[in-house]
């Protein structure tokens, strides 16, 4: 009896491995980037954090009989790094996501609707994400434009509209609040990876 | 000492819906002049709203006791008594503070001559009330 207990826990071990894919791995490049567009009433803004000065990686793994492709790993990104191309605006923007108190903005992978084929030209996918910002977490579902960069290597470009409130930052007001910042961003976060198996 | 309080708080009035009624329009049909604004040294958490639109009630009477004091000084029409002190104020007060302003803190020229312009406006106003309601 204890022995047919053994032969079952091996056979559900098998099945449950047989179950996952191979993890494939993709290395963030420098060339990924984030870009934050808001608005004022008085004005829009538009600030990026051009490139990606700490590359990754991140492990997808598939699973057999299932489109969803989990994903571990996150890009770290510096407050600091944000360019409003306006001295005034990046001061501002930093000041209003607390740079001095929480420098790191962070997105977190989890998971994606189905993985990205590299030979079609593009595809539409969705996925999940962490956005940590000023030290909350938010977790957001993104949709993703893929295009893929030959064989070994694919780009994806996350877009999602969130609003300071989702991190519990108040938006700016200046002058009694005759001037103010409009709650929602749109955040857009490319993905410049190389496939590494 | 009535008539200083009295004529401070009617110039108050009249200042903070002249004053604040003309940066929101001037907000909605110029928005260009206030990007300047969104530079971080501007408080933006909303925490001093109360102080900023107090502002017309503090320097109406801080005026209307100028007023009280020196209006031996201003002669003639009440109109341009009025202006007379809007001008004296700008030259003694404002002059002084926009100046030391511009130079140690990062704004821009613009900003400091709105910022003088808007004193003066707001100066002569309160001088042609108090010529009006205190004339002597």
């Amino acid at each position: 009896m204890i022995q047919l207990k053994y032969v079952l826990v091996i056979l559900l071990l098998l099945l449950t491995a047989q179950e996952k894919g191979k993890p494939v791995k993709w290395a963030l490049t420098k060339s990924c980037s984030l870009k934050v567009n808001g608005s004022t009433n008085i004005n829009k803004f538009s600030c990026v954090i051009p490139e990606y000065t700490e590359p990754d990686t991140l492990v997808l793994y598939t699973h057999k009989g299932g489109e969803e492709v989990k994903i571990s790993g996150q890009m770290i990104l510096s407050i600091k790094s944000f360019d409003c191309h306006n001295g005034v605006m990046t001061k501002d923007l930093r000041k209003t996501l607390k740079a001095e108190q929480f420098p790191k903005l962070t997105v977190t992978f989890i998971s994606l609707s189905k993985y990205p084929n590299p030979a079609r030209d593009e595809s539409v996918i969705s996925g999940i994400v962490n956005i940590s910002i000023a030290g909350v977490n938010k977790r957001f579902d993104v949709a993703y434009r893929c295009t893929p960069d030959g064989l070994k290597g694919i780009t994806l470009v996350g877009t999602k509209t969130v609003n300071f409130s989702d991190f519990n930052i108040i938006p700016p007001r200046k002058l009694g609040g005759m001037i103010k910042t409009n709650n929602m961003l749109d955040v857009e976060f490319t993905l410049k990876a190389g496939i590494l198996n | 000492m009535k008539k200083i309080i009295a004529s401070g708080f009617i110039a108050g009035t009249i200042l903070f819906i002249v004053c604040y009624g003309g940066l929101f329009l001037a907000v909605r049909f110029f928005p260009a002049l206030f990007f300047e604004y969104n530079n971080p040294l501007f408080n933006s958490d909303g925490s001093r709203d109360v102080l900023f639109y107090m502002h017309s009630f503090i320097i109406s009477f801080a005026l209307s006791w100028f007023w009280a004091r020196f209006k031996s000084l201003f002669h003639g029409h009440f109109l341009l008594r009025g202006l007379e002190f809007g001008l004296v104020y700008a030259l003694v007060a404002l002059l002084p503070v926009m100046w030391i302003s511009f130079s140690s803190l990062d704004i821009t020229l613009l900003t400091v001559v709105s910022w003088f312009c808007y004193g003066l406006m707001q100066a002569i106003i309160a001088g042609i009330v108090f010529a009006k309601l205190n004339p002597m």
